[in-house]
């Protein structure tokens, strides 16, 4: 038997012959229960995997309160038209047809973490030995003097895809000529850190095309951004003099916004717009905050498990929680995810469970062809997450390097897809 | 009867498969199911019903996996995401990804 463990060699014959059972999805009741909420790249991921691995012997509830979940991620490339919006949209019927997972549509409006019971909108409460929280993210509106929820669609935020995209796509392709696009990229720490830079590479793109003498300005409420000088070498390269990014320190901060008016008043200036982008802070979903697992706006986490600090039968995962190094992506949510469904799967089945091991990468599209990305892996530090080796696209690569790069980013979206609803 | 028969012939197919592959000193320290783990992290990208972009890599042989991570880990072949998931990857878990792989669905 060579180097080759006993042990090893038994529980791999044993896998190999399982294959021959084709065990059936077990419908006893006596079955541990799990509840997700939220069917985002973390929330899919983990109800997936915890129903799949675990053969039927964990009772698995999604709550999403979508019918059909239009990702985040490739958002921007149906803004740049790139990609139609019927292509970003996916079902959750292969959850339930294929693992057995019991999608509920509803909203989770509280939890009750002693009784371990979510309660849903439409008055129902759901049983949980184990709960799983992959919220995503909340605005938070008042951050930002003179914005709210009526002001969404005049300066939409369009940061959890949806109809505030389409909108946002309408209002760039309606935009007077020579008009001003104004962007308010969001404070740290908050969703897809290159997102508002791919984001204005995007109305770029289509300004170059159908709005050439149009500009763009960026009132960025940060000193550095992610991807700096790829995006920024980018936008001089293939939309030179359109884009002018100005950085707080040298604007002073940003003191309101009007929508009536179209104007962002600055310490520096007062810029009017023809079609803004305003994207103001953010926090955690707001069922993280009703379970009292947050603190402050995000959810701490145990790095090796995605355990909650404040309850260990509650995960948080994604953009909710404070994944240190991980930046708040939905590759970043899907690697976690399936951390804590092995967690919970040895928690609740005696099943192995292996050691933390974290990924992510961002694509992020600047142009035609033109693919840039940044990636890195991580482990569970004792008390943060931690990077163990990164690196970033090169501004000097060429041509063929870049185009195969935004090729790979569509292999990626194809995969995490498949990987969250299939 | 026929089936028994017949499930018995596979299994012990299996076995021998299994066992000449592990004679290999790539797939030494092979573990099914850390592969089926560890194979979560490929699977955000890899998947089986396209190669557009980032290739499928179900069924593939497990020696030409293991060989193909080794070759992306000592940086000679050339793709960042594939050289830091490779670079992260010790001997035994490449072995289990490689088996693991192997065992399905092309």
């Amino acid at each position: 038997m060579n180097n080759l463990s006993r042990r090893s060699f038994v529980s791999f014959a044993l896998a190999s012959t399982s294959l021959l059972a084709m065990p059936a999805i077990s419908t006893g009741s006596a079955r541990p229960k799990v509840v997700v909420v939220g069917g985002g790249a973390g929330g899919a991921t983990a109800a997936r995997y915890i129903a799949k691995d675990s053969k039927g012997a964990i009772d698995v509830t999604l709550i999403e309160a979508s019918k059909h979940y239009y990702t985040c991620f490739y958002s921007n490339l149906y803004l740049g038209g790139f990609r139609d919006y019927d292509s970003i949209g996916h079902s959750y019927n292969n959850l339930s047809a294929n693992h057995g997972v019991n999608v509920v549509h509803d909203w989770a409006i509280s939890v009750d973490s002693s009784a371990r019971k979510v309660r849903l909108g439409s008055g129902a409460t759901v049983s949980y030995d184990r709960l799983v929280l992959s919220p995503g993210i909340d605005i938070k509106y008042d951050s930002i003097d003179g914005y709210s929820v009526e002001a969404q669609t005049k300066m939409p935020h369009a940061w959890k895809s949806g109809t505030q995209v389409k909108v946002l796509r309408d209002q760039v392709l309606n935009m007077p000529k020579g008009g001003t696009f104004a962007m308010v990229p969001p404070p740290n720490p908050y969703r897809c850190p290159p997102g508002p830079y791919e984001r204005i590479s995007m109305v770029a793109h289509i300004l170059k095309e159908k709005n050439p003498t149009a500009k763009i300005v960026v009132i960025d409420p940060k000193n550095k951004f992610s991807k700096q000088g790829l995006f920024m070498a980018g936008w001089e390269k293939h939309y030179p003099g359109m884009v002018e990014w100005i950085d707080n320190d040298t604007h002073g901060g940003i003191k309101n916004v009007n929508p009536e008016t179209m104007e962002i008043e600055t310490d520096l200036d007062t810029f009017k717009a023809d079609v803004a982008c305003v994207v103001p802070a953010q926090r955690a979903g707001a069922i993280a905050m009703n379970a009292g697992v947050t603190d402050g706006d995000w959810s701490p986490i145990v790095p090796a498990s995605m355990q909650t600090k404040a309850d260990s039968n509650i995960y948080v995962l994604g953009d909710a929680s404070v994944a240190s190094a991980m930046p708040k992506s939905g590759f970043s949510a899907n690697s976690q995810a399936k951390v804590a469904a092995n967690h919970i799967r040895g928690e609740l089945t005696d099943s192995r469970v292996f050691p933390a091991k974290f990924s992510n990468t961002c694509w992020s599209l600047v142009a035609t062809n033109d693919g840039i990305k940044v990636g890195a892996n991580y482990k569970a530090g004792e008390e943060k997450i931690e990077v163990v080796d990164k690196f970033v696209s090169k501004t000097d690569e060429g041509n063929a390097k870049r185009k195969k790069t935004y090729e790979e980013s569509i292999g990626w979206y194809n995969g995490i897809t498949t990987d969250m609803f299939s | 009867m026929v089936n028994i028969v017949f499930k018995f012939f596979i299994a012990i197919s299996c076995l021998l498969i299994f066992r000449g592959l592990l004679a290999e000193p790539l797939l030494d320290g092979a573990d099914f199911d850390y592969g089926e783990y560890l194979s979560g992290q490929c699977l955000t990208c890899h998947q089986n019903s396209s190669d557009e972009g980032i290739p499928a890599i179900n069924g593939a042989e497990a020696l030409y996996i293991a060989k193909k991570l080794i070759l992306y880990k000592n940086k000679e072949l050339g793709n960042e995401v594939m050289q830091l998931v490779a670079g992260a990857l010790d001997k035994e878990q490449i072995a289990s990804l490689a088996i693991y792989f192997n065992s399905l669905e092309k």
